[in-house]
């Protein structure tokens, strides 16, 4: 609990480093903000060709009755992955490119990861914006709003717990880089993101029931039923989802803790 | 109130000789370790009052460093414990964390607020640093364009405005022009004098002797000697000048025999050789400041010389001509051919430490005619126990203050 309040002492710091991190990005580049909605546009562009075309892989019909736009049923779900993977991959990069600063000044060596956080955030807001935006042109939207930044503070702390104790085991082995990296890819297509659970399902029950165990699977059929499908989700997962978020944050922040103690001299 | 109470604090650093770090080592663990303990700092206890000054002074490497960090919480101590009381603030490098792309507005933010300050802390101190700080013009400039004293400027004059309870300062004053440097000593004693407790690590012996209320002189992570500036200092320093002089006293032995040459060309009298050396007639290779120095010149004349007399000229390396002693006129007699030895004595060396260069020449006293011109020499001059301040130390007394008496 003291580090909570420690970094919350340090909270002017976390929005400076967030603010330095967003201001020097895209500076010196034409484009500049714009990037950032390239780059996922661009994924989303061959993600949507490949599947949505080329395989034509057809989503299940979204909460107006008729909407079956392959690319937006994607988007509902990619834009949380994004959010994941650049929180975990950014928190180990955050923490390895402080050595120097942390040599040099004292402050909580987690505030590099969590402004990391701070400014992917940013960026999973204006994704979502869109995605909101393109749902009330096409008539579908629902009360299930509501759950929305439920869902963000549930990402943002699940996501934070794995990138912060990621982040301190890849200072003493950089292999955690590697193996993260491979680990992300494996993931992303363990969960559905790009199909829909139903193509899973009707294969095997089994494989299906360990995929939802998957919390970033459990956060996209959030997103889905939030943004896509327009139901709620069920029960058990509504109170298992917060629980877990909070619980992979304090498991995260402890090992960060242990381990980042005298953490300046091996960086 | 103690400020900083370090208990036999001390601090092992793992050395590796193969810096692997890889999945690899998690195996081969239980092989041969991969690193070497050393020990940074062993057994330091120390208290420092809260609102003083304490120095820390000794070679390179000898830890003062590394218990620097560890009072700042950068590293923790292996056995023993640092207890500080108050808000800290670490000088370790000056503009550590600037962002070459941001303004100098925006890294202003920054730093302060990885000093810890909130952002409407620093709003209220912002002119104040900029002032300090003299670049005010350059203010909405990215720092990638500043000089490197521009950049230096700008966080020093963070890091001092950010009032902290206790400051640490790592060698950081030595950067930046006379100006900035005398400018930033003032403001440390302002802070000094508002109650802040200052902790320094430093060479500028000087700085020491002037600032400091206690000092430290640690070697090989150990407290050598600690106490009141004046006696640390010329501890630390005598230790230096031994070390250094049995290394020259070496090499200069090594080398003995082929400096001298025989005289040679249309000269009558020849200055073979301008030795410095300490009053036991040991060659030295600097001298110390408030100390005695001999100057011994190896003269050689062929023929009669009926009025030889010695000048000594003291400049300093540009060429400013500091002083001129002339050998009274009493000692020189009429010689014989031969070579001959005289020596110019300092009782008390009166120069500041500094470089200087020395030269001897030979004239005739009576016609002044020039008859050699010695080579320069660099002089070294090293600080001693006694602080000189200036160029030269003046010989003056001082009355007592006596009541002003007006005079009709």
């Amino acid at each position: 609990m003291s580090s909570v309040s420690q970094l919350w002492a340090y909270r002017s710091l976390i929005l400076n480093l967030t603010q330095r991190e967003l201001k020097a990005r895209y500076k010196k580049s034409i484009l500049g903000w714009l990037w950032s909605l390239i780059n996922p546009a661009s994924v989303l562009a061959i993600y949507s060709f490949v599947f949505g075309v080329v395989f034509d892989a057809k989503p299940p019909v979204a909460g107006n009755g008729h909407t079956t736009v392959y690319a937006m049923y994607l988007f509902a779900g990619l834009w949380v992955w994004n959010y994941f993977n650049g929180t975990v991959m950014g928190a180990i990069t955050a923490l390895q490119t402080s050595g120097p600063l942390l040599n040099k000044v004292y402050f909580p060596p987690a505030c590099p990861a969590v402004a990391n956080t701070a400014t992917v955030l940013l960026q999973a807001l204006i994704e979502s914006a869109i995605l909101l935006v393109v749902m009330i042109g096409l008539g579908n939207v629902g009360i299930e709003l509501v759950l929305f930044p439920l869902l963000i503070i549930c990402i943002s702390f699940f996501s934070l717990g794995v990138g912060l104790a990621l982040s301190v085991y890849n200072v003493f082995y950089r292999d955690v880089n590697y193996l993260v990296t491979i680990g992300m890819n494996v993931l992303f297509y363990a969960t559905p993101i790009i199909y829909p659970i139903s193509l899973v399902e009707a294969k095997s029950t089994v494989a299906a029931r360990i995929i939802q165990l998957n919390p970033i699977a459990q956060f996209v059929a959030w997103s889905r039923d939030i943004f896509w499908s327009l139901t709620w989700p069920g029960p058990w997962s509504l109170i298992a989802v917060p629980l877990v978020s909070i619980g992979v944050f304090v498991l995260g922040l402890i090992l960060f803790n242990r381990k980042s103690r005298d953490i300046a001299q091996e960086l | 109130m103690i400020a900083i109470d370090v208990q036999d604090v001390s601090k092992k650093f793992r050395l590796y000789t193969d810096k692997a770090g890889s999945i690899k080592e998690l195996f081969t663990k239980f092989g041969r370790p991969k690193y070497e303990d050393f020990w940074a700092v062993r057994d330091v206890s120390m208290e420092i009052e809260e609102g003083t000054v304490h120095g820390l002074i000794g070679h390179n490497g000898c830890g003062k460093s590394s218990l620097l960090r560890m009072m700042a919480g950068i590293h923790i101590p292996t056995s023993g414990r640092v207890i500080t009381t108050g808000r800290i603030s670490a000088l370790l490098e000056l503009g550590a964390g600037f962002h070459p792309e941001l303004t100098g507005r925006e890294n202003v933010y920054l730093n302060a607020s990885i000093l810890g300050l909130s952002r409407a802390q620093t709003d209220q101190l912002f002119d104040r640093i900029v002032d300090f700080s003299g670049l005010a013009p350059f203010i909405d400039s990215p720092v990638k364009h500043y000089s490197s004293g521009m950049f230096v400027r700008l966080g020093f004059a963070v890091a001092v405005h950010v009032e902290p309870q206790i400051l640490l300062i790592d060698e950081v004053i030595a950067v930046g022009d006379e100006e900035f440097q005398r400018q930033c000593l003032n403001h440390l004693r302002t802070l000094k004098a508002q109650g802040t407790t200052i902790v320094m690590v430093t060479h500028a012996m000087g700085i020491v002797q002037s600032m400091c209320d206690t000092a430290t002189w640690m070697d090989h992570g150990r407290v050598m000697v600690d106490g009141d500036p004046l006696s640390v200092v010329g501890a630390y320093l005598h230790g230096v000048n031994d070390r250094e002089a049995e290394r020259e006293l070496a090499e200069a032995q090594s080398q003995e025999g082929n400096r001298r040459s025989a005289p040679q060309g249309p000269d009558i009298l020849q200055l073979d050789n301008l030795v410095q050396q300490g009053p036991d007639g040991r060659p030295v290779s600097f001298a110390v400041s408030g100390e005695p120095l001999d100057l011994r010149v190896d003269w050689t004349t062929v023929g009669r010389f009926p009025h030889p007399h010695l000048v000594l000229h003291i400049e300093t390396p540009s060429g400013l001509h500091l002083a001129t002693s002339h050998a009274p006129e009493r000692s020189q007699e009429l010689l014989e051919e031969g070579s001959w030895s005289s020596i110019c004595r300092f009782d008390s060396l009166p120069l500041a430490p500094g470089e200087y260069r020395i030269r001897m020449t030979a004239t005739d006293y009576r016609t002044s005619v020039i008859h050699h011109v010695g080579d320069y020499q660099p002089l070294v001059v090293r600080p001693g126990d006694q602080v000189v301040e200036g160029v030269f130390a003046l010989d003056v007394s001082w009355t007592a203050g006596a009541p002003f008496e007006a005079r009709d």
